[in-house]
């Protein structure tokens, strides 16, 4: 079977001539010249189309900025982000004696806090770790929040003025010094505080960054990389 | 002008100016497909960044054996969209009977369509000077082949090899880069 010459299929994926009678015969007969045919034509047509794509105005200085401020943060996502692990170490190590001393300090109080509430209350209502939620630089800073740890393996959370969202927000306990390592909490549901079960068996001293995030419903159980809150349980 | 392969090792090393590139080379592309999808230039504006931020992230799931950088952005803005569509359908359910009054927009075109139209921009882009300017004749002009040799005094064997050739290099392209055969390119990074 003689199949249609390459240049006569160019002419009619352009419609710049019309099929004879026996190539239409011959296209009705032959998959593979109709094949050809076909895909030639959906490019051709793609390119046609294509005359508005030419002249794209440049992509717009200020997205590029927000941007940057979504990939200079510690971003826990899938991939590994040595660089943002890196400055988080450095960090930490610089933030150590601020730390230990703010630390004590919390003990003090907490310690003071759990007799009052051994007089008071349930045992289950002490409180053995707690963290300062602060807003994430893309987030309007009147976002804030605070977390308890209680004896009973429970998190109570306080958030405020979290930015509106599409999704739902939700809460993650984060290893600092490999963000993509992370545990999902649950999620937040609107009101100011909630409590949350901590599942048993979490290494609290290495999942030590507390961390809410703004998810979309897309169905996908993985962090969204959008951070709006994080802080780190003392204890 | 780097090039793909190039860009790529770059940003998987960690190189934030190879994603700056990357920005400068296809954030128009981007920023395009995001708002045909949504409608909205805030909603694109968002998707476009979540797309960079997204290839940053997964800047080591990028293969360019899979298929070219702007296939792979183009992937996850796609997705990204169609979250935020997703999101804001639910969203809008309360308000569905207030909404049904209004005439439905027209069709949107499909995903699949605007992509393979980029694609297949970004590759006549590309293409050597004489190669494209006599496509460009025959696509935008609707010349015939006499035409463009007489437009552009080629001799008219060269305009037909020009558009044969030509053809063939945008058809390639659009078959490995294409979101008709996406899963190749697309499929390794969905976790973005």
């Amino acid at each position: 079977m003689q199949h249609l010459d390459p240049d006569r299929l160019v002419l009619l994926a352009l419609s710049e001539e019309t099929e004879g009678p026996g190539e239409s015969g011959h296209l009705n007969e032959c998959a593979v010249c109709r094949h050809e045919l076909d895909a030639l034509r959906t490019v051709a047509d793609l390119g046609a189309e294509s005359e508005d794509l030419r002249d794209l105005p440049a992509p717009p200085e200020h997205i590029w900025r927000r941007v940057e401020d979504g990939i200079s943060g510690e971003t826990p996502a899938a991939a590994p982000l040595e660089r943002s692990v890196r400055t988080r170490r450095t960090r930490s190590r610089w933030l150590t004696p601020v730390l230990a001393a703010t630390a004590a300090a919390i003990l003090a109080v907490a310690g003071t806090v759990t007799v009052d509430r051994f007089v008071r209350r349930a045992p289950a209502e002490t409180v053995t770790a707690r963290a300062t939620l602060a807003p994430l630089p893309r987030v309007p800073g009147a976002a804030a929040g605070s977390v308890q740890v209680l004896s009973d393996g429970a998190m109570r959370i306080d958030v405020r003025n979290l930015p509106l969202t599409t999704g739902f927000h939700e809460v993650w306990l984060i290893d600092p010094d490999d963000p993509t390592k992370m545990v999902a909490l649950g999620n937040l549901p609107d009101r100011p505080v909630t409590v949350l079960p901590v599942p048993p068996g979490i290494d609290m001293n290495r999942y030590r960054l507390v961390d809410v995030s703004d998810e979309p419903h897309d169905g996908d159980a993985a962090h969204s990389g959008r951070s709006l809150l994080r802080g780190t349980l003392t204890y | 002008m780097i090039s793909d392969d190039e860009l790529a090792e770059r940003l998987r090393a960690g190189d934030e100016k190879a994603l700056r590139t990357a920005y400068e080379r296809h954030g128009a592309a981007v920023l395009y497909l995001a708002q045909r999808l949504l409608s909205n230039r805030a909603d694109a504006e968002d998707v476009t960044q979540l797309t960079f931020v997204a290839a940053w992230a997964g800047r080591d799931t990028f293969d360019p054996q899979r298929g070219t950088m702007l296939a792979w952005l183009l992937g996850i803005a796609r997705r990204k969209a169609i979250d935020r569509i997703r999101s804001a359908v639910r969203d809008d359910r309360v308000t569905a009977t207030v909404r049904a009054q209004v005439a439905p927009p027209e069709e949107p075109e499909r995903p699949e369509r605007i992509v393979d139209r980029l694609v297949v921009a970004d590759e006549l882009g590309r293409l050597p000077a004489e190669q494209r300017r006599t496509l460009e004749l025959a696509f935008f002009d609707d010349l015939t082949h006499p035409q463009i040799a007489a437009v552009t005094g080629l001799p008219l064997g060269t305009v037909k090899s020009h558009i044969r050739r030509g053809l063939a290099n945008l058809r390639r392209r659009w078959e490995v880069d294409g979101a008709a055969f996406g899963s190749r390119s697309a499929g390794a990074s969905r976790a973005l």
